[in-house]
């Protein structure tokens, strides 16, 4: 299983790294978003106040079309159906699926964490850098879990563009408000001190585990033909 | 009684849609019923 | 199969014909999604709305706080009661269907049907609770716990119903959308506890106090009706359905063994 996990992680990963599709043009979708909140909420105080929540709202918009992406270059040759076909582990690709949507998470997370703490004057402290990666780690697992999953199930049926977000963004509804509270703990947004992030750091950790044995369980049947 | 205008909205508004939802169903059935064998059906 | 496409064939020469009666009852109704208990059942929903219209409206007194803004209230807990029903019903169901698969597809039909019936009453909760809520608090809505929940609940099974509407052969939908019938109940949980978390370090929840209503009991006993009423309305509903989704999976399997033994003439010939 987790050979497999590894082999199509890195498979995903080669195909993104060769057609920079990520790189070229999610970034930049990620970037034009955050500076449209500034527009949207015209005064600086506002947006210093919100800039946690405008990062992981720009992640999820961002989410929704990696997790597209991501299944699309399934469907397009009928590889999901292959892999089926030759007797691979469902938990496998949805393990190595996720993994690789991890990756690409993360670095677009990191790119957003810079937008804001350049364009929304966030700053960046000692006490809260553990808080912050942690919770920067759970919450791009979860998101993965939930994105592969939801992705899979969605991937290869007509309407699946208009599908993913109804079914997906209820269920990551957790995760924007725990990695939010929890990254304005850790970034001290509005004098937010660093213990108070550490329940909703909790919460991530609860929704990570429940998505990944879910997730590992429904996958197979989801796709099943 | 200024609330009179809400309550009946409620009132309105849930019964109209049970009897809506109803007669949709009753329609539908009626409409399969007529296309199928009575071993189809096998509540009767 | 050459006796399906047989009968198929007469059926819809019967079907030609206006007004087909089946195994002689002459009701038009029997040949439909009707038997005679959901008729004594339709009957019994309709005495017991009719009695609850009366209650609700007339005979049970004005509130001593809220006045007479608390008739809304019995359409609501009704509405709100079945929609949690149902969508307890559709989880069981799916399970249900997932647990022995090699059985029918009646488990995924009434998960189906219970998740429709479901949104319906959940849209009305929803908008019961808000014109409730304008009168009572002054605000359509407020983030509360239960009230976000709910409205996640709602939203979660209209694509839900979305998932059913894919396509694909009866154990495909049945398996996909037992699966997210699963999935949304390790989700609402979740997000109700979340958003417990998130109301609790900002204010306390503005519900609890005005919530706490004297009952007399001529209220109660309306409470009382409205839950006995709705019900019977949601399991005539899903009865119905249940059938209604039937015959539409039976009409999809023999038409297209109707098509392909047409197919298959064409070819001897």
């Amino acid at each position: 299983m987790f050979r497999t996990a590894r082999l199509v992680a890195a498979k995903d990963l080669r195909i993104e790294l060769r057609s920079r599709v990520v790189t070229n043009q999610v970034l930049p979708f990620a970037a034009i978003v955050m500076v449209m909140f500034a527009f949207a909420l015209n005064t600086d105080a506002v947006v210093e106040r919100v800039a946690p929540g405008l990062v992981w709202l720009a992640t999820l918009f961002s989410l929704l079309i990696l997790v597209q992406r991501s299944f699309a270059i399934e469907t397009a040759d009928g590889a999901t159906d292959a892999m089926r076909a030759a007797g691979i582990d469902p938990a496998g690709i949805f393990l190595g699926k996720a993994l690789a949507l991890a990756a690409e998470l993360a670095v677009l997370e990191i790119v957003l964490l810079a937008t804001a703490v350049i364009l929304y004057r966030q700053d960046l402290r000692a006490s809260g850098v553990v808080l912050l990666v942690s919770t920067f780690l759970a919450a791009t697992i979860g998101l993965a879990l939930v994105g592969t999953l939801y992705g899979g199930l969605a991937a290869g049926v007509r309407g699946r563009e208009t599908l993913l977000p109804l079914l997906l963004l209820p269920v990551v509804a957790p995760v924007l408000i725990g990695a939010t509270r929890a990254t304005e703990a850790a970034l001290g947004t509005a004098g937010a001190v660093v213990a108070d992030g550490w329940p909703w750091l909790g919460l991530l950790g609860v929704f990570v585990a429940l998505f990944s044995v879910g997730g590992t369980l429904a996958f197979g049947p989801l796709i099943e033909e | 009684m200024d609330d009179i205008g809400f309550i009946l909205a409620t009132y309105i508004a849930t019964f109209a849609g049970s009897v809506l939802l109803a007669t949709y169903y009753l329609r539908r059935a009626r409409r399969l019923a007529a296309q199928l064998p009575p071993e189809d059906k096998p509540w009767i | 199969m050459t006796d399906n496409a047989v009968t198929h064939q007469q059926v819809i020469a019967a079907a030609a014909s206006p007004a087909p009666t089946v195994a002689g009852t002459g009701q038009r109704r029997a040949s439909a999604s009707g038997t005679p208990f959901t008729r004594a059942l339709g009957i019994a929903t309709i005495i017991a709305m009719a009695v609850l219209l009366l209650f609700g409206l007339f005979l049970s007194p004005a509130d001593v706080v809220q006045g007479e803004s608390v008739r809304i209230l019995y359409i609501h807990v009704g509405t709100v009661w079945v929609a949690y029903v149902a969508f307890g019903m559709t989880a069981i169901s799916s399970a249900a269907f997932l647990w022995k698969r090699t059985t029918s597809l009646t488990w995924d039909r009434i998960a189906g049907a219970s998740a429709e019936v479901g949104v319906l009453f959940m849209a009305l909760t929803l908008f019961a609770g808000a014109l409730w809520g304008r009168l009572a608090w002054g605000k359509f809505w407020v983030w509360d716990a239960r009230v976000t929940t709910t409205a996640f609940l709602f939203i979660s099974y209209i694509g839900y119903l979305a998932v059913r509407g894919l396509g694909g052969s009866h154990q495909q939908r049945g398996r996909r959308s037992a699966v997210v019938a699963l999935l949304a109940v390790l989700e609402i949980p979740l997000v109700h506890f979340s958003v417990k978390l998130w109301r609790g370090l900002h204010q306390d929840s503005s519900v609890a106090d005005t919530t706490h209503v004297k009952l007399h009991d001529l209220m109660l006993f309306s409470l009382f009706l409205a839950l006995v009423a709705f019900t019977l309305l949601y399991a005539w509903l899903v009865i119905h359905r249940q059938r209604v989704m039937a015959m539409q999976d039976a009409l999809d399997d023999k038409g297209l063994d109707y098509a392909l033994q047409q197919r298959r003439r064409e070819g001897d010939l």
